[in-house]
């Protein structure tokens, strides 16, 4: 577990880029320790079940793996790449029919929230969910989540909520911006 | 297009959360790849995204690490990696199936005359299909190339279109406002009264169009003078020796872009322009008398 440590907080994005493009698997293991917990607690908030975000992160893994060639870091960090490859596998899996049947139903805010969270070892603008929570307005927190953790369309949040368009995409932008400054 | 505008209108957002077609999100990283601005706003949304996935890192249950990264590396090194990725085989028995249970012995003797043949017919399936595929690919691709352009002619029809209408609006406005001029300075009740520049302002020009019965006055600059800010020319009144207000100039009206119709008069022998302080004065300010005319 030390020698995991130093070496995940040794490696920089663009070396394990380097190594994850020249298919070294041991990569993958230092891929996983750095955003391994970041990821799963994504995916876990989409599908809302701890046995399904452990089969849709593998999946994700492979995914990354066998599409690694099509990462162009010139575009954003490796984390958008393969975040925005996790969010839309775990929405895809709420998607599907099948899935539906069962969950669709529940609020948003049910078993996520009660996992416990865990510091993330990808930490360059980690900020606690609770400081978050406290800054946005519960108005502009419910749209984000729809939105990013729902995989919402703004149409159908304004129809979700019963808001005008207009109303969803300001609230959206807002709590962008409240986000982009406790980020900064 | 206002970029300002755009980068408030919520679409760069959506293009982030990957929720736009795939013709909005070509759009978005052509104004992107053009302004640097755009670019900007996608970075910070994408961090402030970034930040708020990274908050809700969650402890995995126990043994998860060791149990996805053994599912991955087999996933990855099965020769059909790419179908079972697709699958996401967890770590199962069964996964190993790929790896071909040994064939029995009469299955061998009888694989070896059937083989040939049903392997030539399979591989000439297999090509049929990808010429086929690969016409179809070319297909999809002509047409949607089509289509792209289709699409972007439509757009700048629908630019044009809406911007012939505005200009006619305008114009139709223009000639509604003309025609009521021109009805003035055609009606015989009108009286043309010109009043030519002071020693002040020596080419300074203006004429006034008085109304004796109905008292009305409007007011056609052709020329003055251009004002100090803070200032408006005021147009006055002579009755009997006695100045009487008729009101401030608007800019449209100084700078003879139109007839103004002035406040009502109800006898005068002269008019006279000076300046004064925005908002007008009670009183003239007799220094300041730019044009002068008397009827």
């Amino acid at each position: 577990m030390t020698s995991k440590t130093s070496e995940v907080a040794a490696i920089t994005e663009e070396q394990l880029v380097a190594r994850l493009r020249a298919r070294d698997e041991a990569a993958m293991t230092i891929f996983y320790d750095k955003y391994g917990t970041a990821l799963y607690g994504v995916i876990a908030r989409i599908v809302k079940k701890e046995e399904i975000a452990e089969d849709v992160l593998q999946e994700s893994l492979v995914k990354i793996w066998h599409s690694f060639l099509s990462y162009d870091a010139s575009k954003g960090r490796l984390f958008t790449w393969v975040l925005n490859i996790c969010r839309n596998l775990a929405i895809d899996k709420i998607r599907s029919r099948q899935y539906r049947v069962g969950t669709r139903t529940q609020p948003l805010e049910d078993s996520a929230a009660q996992w416990q969270a865990a510091p993330s070892a990808f930490k360059p603008e980690h900020i606690g969910l609770e400081e978050i929570t406290r800054q946005l307005n519960p108005e502009q927190k419910q749209i984000i989540d729809l939105l990013y953790f729902g995989g919402y369309t703004q149409s159908e949040v304004a129809e979700e909520l019963d808001l005008p368009l207009g109303t969803v995409k300001t609230r959206a932008r807002a709590a962008i911006k409240v986000l982009a400054k406790l980020i900064r | 297009m206002d970029i300002q505008q755009y980068i408030e209108s919520g679409v760069l957002e959506q293009y982030v959360l990957g929720t736009l077609t795939v013709r909005e999100q070509q759009e978005v990283e052509q104004l992107a790849a053009e302004f640097p601005a755009v670019q900007q706003e996608l970075q910070v949304i994408r961090l402030a995204l970034d930040g708020y996935a990274a908050a809700h890192a969650a402890t995995p249950p126990a043994g998860m690490r060791e149990r996805v990264l053994a599912g991955w590396q087999q996933a990855v090194r099965t020769p059909n990696g790419q179908a079972a990725a697709d699958e996401a085989p967890r770590l199962v028995a069964s996964v190993t199936a790929p790896v071909a249970p040994a064939p029995q012995p009469e299955a061998v003797v009888r694989s070896i005359d059937s083989a040939p043949s049903s392997a030539s017919k399979f591989g000439w399936l297999v090509a049929a299909a990808v010429a086929l595929l690969t016409l179809s690919a070319i297909g999809n691709y002509l047409l949607y190339n089509r289509l792209k352009e289709t699409e972007t002619n439509l757009e700048v029809a629908r630019t044009e279109q809406s911007r012939y209408a505005a200009t006619q609006q305008a114009a139709l406005k223009e000639r509604d406002d003309r025609a009521r001029q021109l009805e003035i300075l055609r009606s015989e009740q009108f009286r043309a009264v010109d009043l030519k520049g002071t020693p002040n302002a020596p080419d300074a020009l203006a004429r006034v169009y008085y109304n004796a019965s109905s008292h009305a006055v409007y007011v056609d600059v052709r020329h003055l003078p251009a004002l100090p800010s803070g200032k408006q020319y005021q147009l006055w009144a002579l009755d009997k020796g006695k100045p009487v207000d008729a009101g401030v100039l608007t800019l449209e009206a100084t700078t003879g872009d139109s007839l103004q119709q002035m406040k009502d008069i109800a006898s005068a022998q002269a008019f006279a322009v000076t300046v004064e302080n925005a908002g007008g004065s009670p009183t003239p300010t007799l220094s300041t008398m730019t044009v002068l005319g008397s009827i």
